[in-house]
């Protein structure tokens, strides 16, 4: 059963998820910039094209660790959307922790692309690496203080499953104000985690030409771009189990939750287009800055009961 | 300073040095001077004029090696090039990089491109030709004929 | 034909690569990845890195210098591998045929699949002679069956 729920769920229902959220972000970017955009299966084209180029490992640089972190990376991914579609089906089957799990499991895809550049024997791999690493102990902080809110909310529980029956309940916590400022906390959060402008400073292609990735080819690259476009399922799937009372499939609350999530991707969507992209020390600056503050203030407001 | 004080200011000072003035149009002057003569030259010009060195340009000729060094008066619009006659068995002149930076790598170019020495030239390396590339063949030349045997100059019509 | 040529053909990401060219053909293959004459729609992506190309696009005739580094380029791509030739330097070295930097054409250093001649050529040209090629490519698989 376990064996079940991760292939299918972890894997093949987020990939096939994931997938599509790339394509139309990819999709409503091309129409804002008044242009026609890819066609529909465009992105798994892009990975069955890279699975079958062959891939080169750099000289002198160890196979092991070049070839090791996406595959850790991968299967990180699976795990936590396992874990993430389990809970969400059956609020009773979690156990005590799993909110912590899925927030290790969820920062194991950074620290692989950070494998894969010091891994690369380049020097442009390394500095993309080593920014990748700033802005995943920025972003870390303001995070698991916005994961407190909903934690707080339901009676200082740190099931998700406990999280998810206290909205079905009382009604989600986006509504509260606390719950409001910690799911703006939580997706500036999340768009650094995934990677997009404002905060694609790791992978910046015009400055260090693919930052982390420089040295990828073949099928290493193609299961990089899975496990990010499996990530633009699974992190708004967390948003939304936190703050917005997770995916119901009952009747009409199935249709709002597709809305939900359309409605995340779409707003990470806009924010990527308008946005410029941010220094380094700018994004530090602002993550251990303003948000660490808002988080703070909507953790008091939890904690005092609005 | 406008345009006739600086010529007649360097009228004075280079008097036995100038071999002739060519007045081509309010912006341009060539002023045609000894090749012995183009350190105090430059120095005129650059150090007590204040002018602005802009590029050399040496060009293959079928009686001799020319060699242009133009300068520059930025705010009064004129352009002051200082011509230089090699004979084309002794290509010698001083090289100007001690006096100012800005002549360093063009004379690098002019010496591996047309084959001039510059006397006094500090660091004398290749700068655009390829490490491959022959000793003693100069492109620019009017004399200059294909050595390299690989080569494919055929349309292939 | 092998769905790893259908892949390819439909997901073709480009790398620009001038080996001493003017810049006037690189300006009209930027031309290309504007919004104007949109390549995205065929699965185009501009690569940042060498390692993640499908399809150099080459411009500029290749001197003496840029042959060594272009050798060492075009063993970085991963194979499979389409080499497109922009501007009438990279077909036969156009005006600069008889220059003393540049001893040999382009497709004697490095295998090309299709030349686009114009001097720059128009972006429609380029897009035109890249959809030739893919054409070209999808039918010759399907010949050989």
């Amino acid at each position: 059963m376990a064996l079940f729920s991760l292939f299918f769920y972890g894997f093949v229902l987020t990939a096939a998820i994931g997938l599509l959220a790339s394509w139309i972000d990819r999709k409503v970017t091309a129409r804002v910039q008044y242009r026609v955009g890819p066609p529909l299966l465009q992105p798994v084209v892009d990975i069955i094209k890279l699975l079958g180029k062959e891939t080169l490992v750099p000289a002198g640089a160890s196979k092991v660790a070049f070839l090791l972190p996406p595959v850790v990376g991968l299967s990180s991914v699976i795990a936590v959307s396992a874990l993430l579609w389990v809970n969400n089906l059956n609020p009773a089957e979690g156990f005590l922790g799993d909110l912590i799990v899925a927030v290790y499991l969820l920062t194991i895809p950074a620290i692989a692309i950070m494998m894969g550049g010091f891994a690369s024997r380049n020097p442009l791999a390394s500095v993309g690496a080593s920014r990748e690493m700033k802005l995943l102990l920025s972003y870390e902080l303001p995070f698991v203080l916005a994961i407190l809110v909903p934690v707080i909310k339901a009676g200082f529980d740190i099931r998700l499953g406990a999280i998810l029956s206290v909205q079905a309940d009382r009604g989600v916590f986006l509504g509260s104000l606390s719950g409001f400022l910690a799911w703006v906390v939580a997706l500036l959060c999340m768009q650094a985690k995934l990677g997009l402008v404002p905060f694609d400073i790791a992978e910046a292609e015009t400055e260090i030409i693919g930052g982390p990735l420089i040295e990828y080819s073949g099928s290493a690259l193609a299961v990089y771009r899975l496990m990010k476009n499996m990530l633009l399922f699974t992190l708004p799937f967390f948003l939304m189990i936190l703050f917005m009372g997770g995916l119901r499939l009952d009747g009409i609350h199935l249709a709002y939750g597709l809305l939900k999530y359309v409605g995340l991707v779409a707003l990470v969507t806009v924010i990527r287009n308008t946005n410029p992209r941010v220094r380094i020390d700018q994004a530090v600056r602002f993550f251990w800055g303003r948000v660490t503050v808002l988080a703070a203030v909507a953790v008091l407001l939890a904690l005092r009961g609005w | 300073m406008d345009r006739d004080s600086v010529l007649k200011e360097v009228r004075q000072r280079l008097k036995d040095d100038i071999l002739d003035v060519f007045d081509k149009s309010a912006k341009r002057v060539y002023i045609g001077i000894k090749p012995g003569s183009i350190r105090k030259a430059a120095q005129v010009l650059f150090k007590d004029l204040g002018a602005r060195f802009n590029i050399a340009s040496g060009v293959d000729t079928r009686s001799h090696m020319e060699i242009l060094y133009h300068f520059t008066f930025d705010d009064i619009n004129l352009l002051i090039s200082l011509r230089v006659m090699l004979p084309k068995d002794k290509l010698e002149i001083d090289s100007l990089a001690p006096l100012f930076e800005g002549a360093n790598w063009i004379e690098r170019e002019m010496n591996e491109l047309l084959g001039i020495t510059f006397n006094g030239h500090p660091d004398m390396r290749r700068l655009l030709l390829p490490e491959e590339w022959p000793e003693g063949v100069y492109p620019l030349r009017c004399d200059y004929r294909e050595w390299d045997k690989d080569a494919i100059r055929d349309r292939g019509v | 034909m092998s769905i790893k040529l259908k892949a390819l053909l439909k997901s073709p990401w480009v790398f620009h690569l001038s080996t001493g060219s003017c810049n006037n053909c690189d300006i009209e293959v930027l031309d290309c990845l504007t919004p104007r004459f949109d390549i995205e729609r065929f699965g185009m992506l501009l690569a940042g890195s060498i390692r993640h190309a499908d399809v150099l696009l080459v411009t500029g005739s290749a001197n003496r210098k840029s042959v060594v580094r272009l050798k060492q380029l075009y063993e970085q791509v991963p194979k499979p591998c389409l080499v497109v030739a922009i501007g009438e330097c990279s077909l036969s070295r156009g005006m600069f045929i008889h220059s003393y930097n540049c001893p040999v054409p382009l497709d004697k250093i490095i295998p090309v699949d299709v030349y686009i001649p114009g001097c720059p050529p128009k972006p429609e040209a380029i897009i035109a002679g890249v959809v030739k090629l893919i054409n070209r490519v999808s039918e010759k698989a399907a010949a050989k069956k």
